[in-house]
């Protein structure tokens, strides 16, 4: 097949009706660039929504006792080995936390609250939401520390301050209840209201002391960023199930089904609103390509006369097609790209922050590029370049010689 | 083989396309000699583009065979048809039928680029093909930027470039004036008498006729003269 040929052919066909192929060069980039900021908008979103739910209190896995998510109470607890250490690769594994998490009720003089109390070590907590917050007062030392972080928000609905008592009530692992006094060390200010209400914090030690039990209800591991991928999650929580056997190893997917669900709908959002442009462009493209075929039809039974396989013909159209769809890919890729580039230090969504915040969100949303999004659209564009020029490319070959020649 | 370069055999062909279909040829036997040069003439609608398009493999006939250089056309398919025209033949039809967006000096490389003809040589051939018709300084014009004749000129250096079996030329007057088609047909005579290339043209232009040495007469679809058969005539008695 004489390749070079057709390919010169199509181009200066495609010069030729220089207004027709800049139309459709301007709307497939708008097209194009417009599914690459999309696109970028929803994975920014996607990466907000997962940071959220992981750096909260999930971790990329955790482990528990098998009945804790029915019942979260210190009796679905587990006891770790002193230097207890899962065989994960170093590369894989940004951090991990062990943690008791039990239901507690928190008095002040003035108001009472249910809350979940958590006993952490401070020092491997960076891989949480509590590692990065700010402070009013100061931080836990060690475990060992027995005075409270609460959250701002919670703060003020019991009207209390840094260095102030509050009254901690909870089940102890005999199934009496605890209550013991604790002072404030510091309130803590989060991205969201809904965890500075939720989670109140003391040391581990003190916790177990508390409730006299050296046990832990759970362990969370965070992954590093390129090794949280589902293939790396799923190898990492094979390997913590050989390790922690009889206890329930599960992924983020797993424990926070609702974000999971929401996490999956904006990857197939993304394939959707591709779908849609790319549906409306392709309606013109087919439209214009038979045009162009029809007003070349002599042309065409010419090239058949003088011996051009129909095969080649029908190249001819694709390569048309698929030129245009090419550039306007690039262009289209180049400008989206620009857009996300210029919108880098992220779109303000605090109009609409109330319900952002409450599902633990920043409000500023930083649109993410990323490069299997770029190859997907740019290679799904082709795809549908290549299907828009078949029909066209049918109605080409279609076309006797003879009764080409005879107009 | 028995020498000839076309061999017709009970040729018809019926367009039933309309209602009241058309017999335009009606059982023609037709053979053509390597180097002859052949006027098919006839009256409006007698059936000389039907047999020129049956023998170039752009129409099959309804029934007959044809065998062009020993191939019988009724065996090939579209491909296999679409490569014999591409080697075998040269068209020059009424309108020129040049490619627009290729200029004059492309145009005539065409055939020998589908051909797979390298691109020194073809550039080569195609200028020097060119310059023999007189044309040689027009190479980058685009047909849109040439005169009906010169149109034409490159048109035939088209066809007879790439050294067909057969050159076929309907009407290749139709649209020129008396002075260009006079160097028409001294180029015509020329590239028959000394590149000894097989012409067989259809017309209605009686200098055209006039300059092939065999005239072939068609009435409603049938040969009803034809000089050659006179000469083999006239040479047995
Ligand atoms: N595609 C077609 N469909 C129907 N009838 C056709 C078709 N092509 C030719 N004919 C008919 O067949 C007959 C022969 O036509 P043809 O074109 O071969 O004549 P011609 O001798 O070349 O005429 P002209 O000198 O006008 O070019 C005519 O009656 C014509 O109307
Ligand atoms: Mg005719």
């Amino acid at each position: 097949m004489p390749v070079r040929l057709l390919l010169q052919l199509s181009r200066r066909n495609l010069l030729r009706h220089r207004r027709r192929t800049f139309m459709l060069l301007l709307a497939i980039s708008v097209a194009v660039s417009g599914v690459t900021f999309m696109n970028s908008l929803i994975r920014g979103f996607q990466h907000d929504m997962r940071e959220a739910v992981v750096v909260n209190m999930t971790g990329d896995i955790k482990v528990l006792a098998p009945g804790y998510r029915d019942d979260p109470s210190i009796e679905n607890s587990f006891v770790l080995a002193d230097g207890w250490a899962p065989d994960l690769p170093v590369d894989l594994v940004d951090g991990w936390a062990a943690r008791i998490k039990v239901p507690a009720v928190i008095l002040s003089e003035r108001e009472t609250r249910g809350i979940q109390l958590v006993g952490v070590d401070p020092a491997s907590e960076r891989i949480s939401f509590i590692g990065s917050v700010s402070y009013a007062g100061e931080p836990l030392a060690s475990p060992e520390d027995a005075r409270l972080l609460v959250g701002k928000a919670l703060a003020e609905q019991l009207q209390t301050a840094v260095g102030r008592r509050l009254v901690i009530m909870t089940q102890g692992s005999d199934g009496l209840n605890r209550e013991a006094g604790f002072r404030i060390a510091g309130i803590y200010d989060a991205d969201g209201t809904g965890l500075e209400k939720a989670f109140v914090f003391t040391g581990v030690s003190a916790l177990q002391r508390l409730l006299d039990a050296k046990v832990v209800t759970e362990v969370s591991i965070r992954l590093r960023e390129e090794g949280s991928s589902a293939a790396e999650g799923f190898s990492a929580r094979g390997r913590l199930m050989d390790y922690f056997t009889g206890l329930d190893v599960l992924r983020w997917q797993e424990l926070e089904p609702q974000a999971a669900a929401m996490f999956a709908f904006a990857d197939s959002a993304i394939f959707i609103w591709f779908l849609i442009m790319m549906g409306a462009l392709i309606f013109g493209l087919v439209n214009t390509l038979i045009t162009s075929v029809m007003e070349r039809v002599r042309e065409f039974g010419m090239l058949r006369a003088l011996g051009m396989r129909p095969g080649s013909v029908v190249v001819q159209v694709v390569l048309e097609s698929t030129l245009v769809m090419a550039l306007g890919v690039l262009i289209g890729l180049g400008i989206g790209s620009l857009l996300v580039g210029w919108l880098a230090d992220g779109i303000d969504l605090s109009a609409w922050a109330e319900g952002v915040e409450l599902a633990g969100m920043r409000s500023l949303l930083v649109p993410r590029l990323l490069p299997g999004d770029l190859l997907l659209v740019a290679l799904m564009s082709l795809v549908f370049g290549v299907l828009a020029s078949l029909y066209p490319a049918w109605r080409a070959v279609k076309v006797k010689p003879l009764e080409a020649l005879r107009r | 083989m028995n020498g000839l370069v076309v061999n017709c055999r009970g040729v018809t062909r019926i367009y039933s396309d309309d209602a009241v279909p058309v017999q335009a040829l009606r059982g023609v036997d037709f053979g053509v000699r390597t180097g002859e040069f052949v006027s098919l003439s006839g009256p409006s609608g007698s059936g000389k583009s039907t047999l020129l398009n049956i023998i170039g493999g752009l129409d099959r006939p309804t029934a007959g065979s044809v065998e062009v250089d020993g191939v019988d056309l009724g065996t090939l398919s579209e491909s296999q048809l679409s490569d014999l025209r591409l080697r075998k033949m040269g068209f020059v039809f009424q309108a020129y039928n040049l490619i627009p967006v290729l200029s004059a000096l492309e145009n005539v490389e065409f055939i020998m680029q589908l051909q797979g003809v390298p691109a020194a040589q073809r550039h080569e051939r195609a200028q020097r093909m060119l310059s023999e018709l007189g044309i040689g300084d027009l190479l980058d014009r685009r047909p849109g930027e040439l005169s009906g004749g010169q149109q034409q000129r490159v048109a035939i250096a088209r066809a007879i470039v790439t050294n067909p079996v057969l050159l076929l030329a309907d009407e290749p007057s139709a649209n020129l004036d008396s002075a260009t088609t006079e160097d028409l047909l001294q180029t015509l005579r020329h590239l028959n008498e000394l590149h000894g290339v097989t012409i067989i043209t259809a017309t209605h232009d009686p200098m055209v006729m006039q300059i092939a040495r065999r005239q072939v007469k068609l009435r409603d679809g049938a040969i009803v003269e034809d000089s050659a058969a006179l000469d083999a005539s006239a040479a047995g008695a």
